[in-house]
C-alpha cells in the first residue's frame, strides 16, 4: 500500500476555482459553528434587542412634542431599526477570535492552510454575518410590532439603500479587522476593543443620529468610515439623504471598503515580521 | 554548502537562517508599565542563529535539541509561519514566507501542541473544510482518507467535535488534517508529545510508512525514540546553532564510545578482580547478587570479544546482552554543552548514505 509517492501526484495548478471554493466553505463552516454556541449568542441578542427597546421608548417620548433636527418619531423608529440590523453586522466574533489566536500563537495554523489570511476571515465574517443579520431581522420586526409598525423605505433612493446596506458589510468587516490587528502591537486586545466599539458608537450615528451632534464633530464625522456603518444606510431608508448627498455618501462608503482593504494588507504585512509564536 | 553527487533532489535548502525576535524590556509594577510607554527598550532574543540546512528529497530528518534550541521557530520558518531575520530559505523552489499559500498547498505541518482542527466542528466537517481548501476532488479525498482511516483508525472520530477528542485521539486527527492533500513533505512538530505508549507506537509505525512511501519528513522531538524508530539523519541544535548534522548510526559511533555488556552468570563468583585485571580500562561492576556482572568499555581501545574471552576465562556465562548506546547518550551531552561547534564555524557534517 503507498501512501504518498513524492512527486507522484502532480499538484494542479491554482485556480480561481480552487479559491472561491475554499473561501465558501470557510463561510459556511464559520456559520455551522456560530449554531453550536446558539444559546450564547441569543443571550447576546437578547441584550441587544433590549437596547434598541430602551432607545425606542427614550426616542418616542424624546420627540412627542414634535419633530427635532429634522426627525419625527415614525421616521426615527425607522432609522434606529435600521442602524440597528447593519451595526450587528461583523460584530465581535471576527476580532475577538482573530485577537485571541493571534495572542496564543494559534495563528501559526492558520497560516500553514493554503489561503489568504484576510480573505479567510472575510468569509467567516460573511458567515456570521448571515446569522447576524437574520437574528437581528427578527428582533426588528418583533420591535416594529411592539411600537406600531415601521414606515416603508423611500422609494426613490431604495437602490442607494440597498448598495450602500450591502457596503457596510466590507466597511464593517475593514474596521473590526483593523483593530483585531493591532493585537500585534498592543498584546492586550479588551482596550483596543472598547475603543474601537466606543468609536463606531458615536461617529456612525447608530446611538444618536448624527444630526444631534455639534457642528464641528458632524463635519469630522461625514468623513470618517463610521458614518457609512449606520446613518448613511439609515438615513437613505428613510429618505432624509437623497439627490447628490446621497450618491456621495455611498461613494464615500464604497471608497473607505477598498481603502481600509489595503490598508489592512500593508498593516498585516508589517505584522507577520512581528508575529511571536511561542512554544510548540 | 556542497552537494553530494549521489543524493536525490534537494528539496530543502536552508543558508544562513536567522531569526531574532525582539522582546519589550519593561521594569516590574506600574511604573515600569509606565515608563516604557515613554522609552521603549527591548531586548532582542536571536532564537536562530545561521542555520544551514540541506534535506534531500524522500530523508527523514530528526531535529532535536534542547527546550528552546531554536526547533520550532525553524520549522515555522520553513511553513512560511514566521518571516526570517536573515538568511536564505527555499522549500521545493519557494521561499515559503512569500509564497506561503502555495508553500502550504505542498507541505503539511503537525505542531504537537496545537491544532489544525476548528475546534467547535465535528473532524468530518474540519476534514471537509481542508478538501475544499486544498480543491480536492470527491474521488481523491474518499480514496485518501481511505487510506488514512486503515492506518489512522478515523472512522470512530469523524462525528465527534474536535474540542471533546482525548489527545491521542486528537493526534491521529491532526495527522489526517495535514495529510490530506498528499504533501511531498511533512514537518512533524513533537508529534507524540502527551500520548500514551500505544499511541505513540502507532503514531510511529505510521510516520515509517509515510517515510517508506518517499515523504520528506522533517521530525522535531523530545522523545528519542521517535527518532530512533523513523530516523537516519539527525540534525542537533543548540542555541539556534546546528552542533551536529549527519548519520544517526555515526553520531553514536563517535560521540557515545562507552558500550556495556551484561553477563549473567552459572555460579556466584567470589570476586570481580581478576576478570577486571584481564581487561584494563574497563570497568567491571558485580550486580545485585553475585551472578551478575556489568562490563563498561571504550569501544575504541577495547573490542566485544576481548571483554568476552576475559570473562569467558574466569566464569561460566548463561546469558549476555550488549546495551546499544542510545541517542539519549548524544543528546544528553549536546546539553550539558559538551559537543561545540567546530571552530571553522562548520559542522562535522558526514555523508547520508
Amino acid at each position: 500500500m503507498t501512501f504518498v509517492t513524492a512527486g507522484a501526484v502532480p499538484l494542479p495548478a491554482d485556480t480561481r476555482s480552487r479559491r472561491i471554493r475554499a473561501y465558501r466553505s470557510m463561510a459556511r463552516m464559520a456559520l455551522k459553528s456560530l449554531l453550536a454556541y446558539q444559546t450564547s449568542f441569543l443571550f447576546g441578542m437578547l441584550a441587544s434587542a433590549f437596547g434598541v427597546l430602551s432607545m425606542l421608548y427614550l426616542w418616542r417620548s424624546a420627540l412627542a412634542a414634535g419633530p427635532r433636527q429634522g426627525f419625527d418619531w415614525p421616521q426615527m423608529k425607522a432609522y434606529l431599526l435600521v442602524a440597528f440590523v447593519v451595526g450587528s453586522l461583523v460584530s465581535s466574533y471576527t476580532d475577538y477570535r482573530m485577537a485571541n489566536r493571534i495572542q496564543q500563537g494559534d495563528v501559526a495554523m492558520d497560516l500553514v492552510r493554503p489561503v489568504d489570511y484576510q480573505w479567510s476571515r472575510l468569509a467567516e465574517s460573511v458567515g456570521f454575518a448571515v446569522y447576524e443579520a437574520g437574528t437581528a431581522i427578527v428582533v426588528v420586526l418583533a420591535a416594529a410590532a411592539i411600537f406600531g409598525g415601521m414606515p416603508p423605505p423611500d422609494r426613490d433612493t431604495v437602490p442607494l439603500f440597498i448598495l450602500s446596506a450591502l457596503l457596510v458589510l466590507p466597511l464593517r468587516f475593514g474596521i473590526v479587522y483593523l483593530s483585531g490587528l493591532l493585537v500585534f502591537w498592543t498584546q492586550n486586545y479588551v482596550g483596543v476593543q472598547a475603543a474601537r466599539i466606543a468609536l463606531i458608537t458615536l461617529f456612525s450615528g447608530a446611538l444618536v443620529p448624527l444630526a444631534f451632534l455639534p457642528e464641528w464633530m458632524r463635519v469630522i464625522a461625514t468623513y470618517l468610515p463610521f458614518v457609512g456603518m449606520a446613518s448613511t444606510p439609515a438615513l437613505l431608508y428613510t429618505g432624509s439623504l437623497d439627490g447628490s448627498d446621497a450618491t456621495t455618501a455611498v461613494l464615500v462608503q464604497a471608497a473607505w471598503a477598498v481603502a481600509l482593504w489595503w490598508l489592512a494588507r500593508l498593516m498585516w504585512s508589517a505584522a507577520a515580521r512581528k508575529l511571536t509564536v511561542h512554544g510548540g | 554548502m556542497e552537494m553530494v553527487h549521489a543524493r536525490p533532489v534537494t528539496l530543502i535548502q536552508v543558508a544562513g537562517l536567522r531569526k531574532v525576535f525582539r522582546k519589550p524590556e519593561k521594569a516590574p509594577g506600574l511604573r515600569g508599565s509606565l515608563r516604557h510607554l515613554l522609552q521603549r527598550r527591548f531586548s532582542e532574543h536571536v532564537a536562530v542563529d545561521g542555520i544551514d540546512l540541506s534535506v534531500a528529497q524522500g530523508e527523514a530528518v530528526a531535529y532535536v535539541g534542547p527546550n528552546g534550541a531554536g526547533k520550532s521557530t525553524t520549522v515555522k520558518m520553513l511553513s512560511g509561519i514566521l518571516v526570517p531575520t536573515a538568511g536564505q530559505v527555499l522549500v521545493d523552489g519557494l521561499v515559503p514566507y512569500r509564497a506561503r499559500v502555495e508553500n502550504a498547498r505542498r507541505v503539511g505541518v503537525v505542531f504537537g501542541q496545537r491544532t489544525q482542527l476548528w475546534w467547535d466542528l465535528p473532524v468530518r466537517d474540519s476534514l471537509e473544510l481542508l478538501r475544499d481548501m486544498h480543491g480536492l476532488g470527491a474521488a481523491r479525498y474518499r480514496e485518501t482518507l481511505a487510506r488514512l482511516d486503515d492506518v489512522l483508525g478515523l472512522a470512530d472520530l469523524l462525528p465527534v467535535v474536535a474540542r471533546k477528542l482525548s489527545l491521542g485521539q486528537r493526534m491521529r486527527a491532526d495527522l489526517a488534517a495535514a495529510l490530506l492533500h498528499e504533501p511531498r513533505i511533512v514537518y512533524l512538530d513533537e508529534p507524540t508529545i502527551g500520548l500514551d505508549i500505544a499511541v505513540k507506537d502507532r503514531v510511529r509505525s505510521f510516520v515509517r510508512r509515510l517515510v517508506a512511501d518517499g515523504t520528506t519528513v522533517m521530525l522535531t522531538t523530545h522523545d528519542l525514540a521517535d527518532i530512533e524508530d523513523i530516523c537516519r539523519r539527525i540534525v542537533i541544535i543548540d542555541a539556534g546553532r546546528v552542533v551536529y548534522d549527519g548519520d544517526l548510526q555515526s553520531v553514536k559511533d563517535t560521540h557515545v564510545r562507552e558500550r556495556s555488556m551484561s553477563f549473567e552468570l552459572a555460579a556466584g563468583l567470589p570476586g570481580v578482580d581478576r576478570i577486571a585485571a584481564r581487561l584494563p580500562g574497563a570497568q567491571v561492576r558485580a550486580g545485585s547478587d553475585d551472578r551478575e556482572l556489568t562490563v563498561t568499555f571504550d569501544r575504541m581501545t577495547l573490542g566485544a570479544r576481548e571483554v568476552l574471552a576475559a570473562v569467558l576465562a574466569e566464569a561460566e556465562i548463561v546469558d549476555m546482552h550488549i546495551d546499544e548506546p542510545a541517542i539519549e547518550t548524544v543528546v544528553r551531552k549536546v546539553y550539558a554543552g559538551q559537543l561545540r561547534p567546530e571552530p571553522d564555524g562548520g559542522v562535522d557534517r558526514e555523508t547520508v548514505s
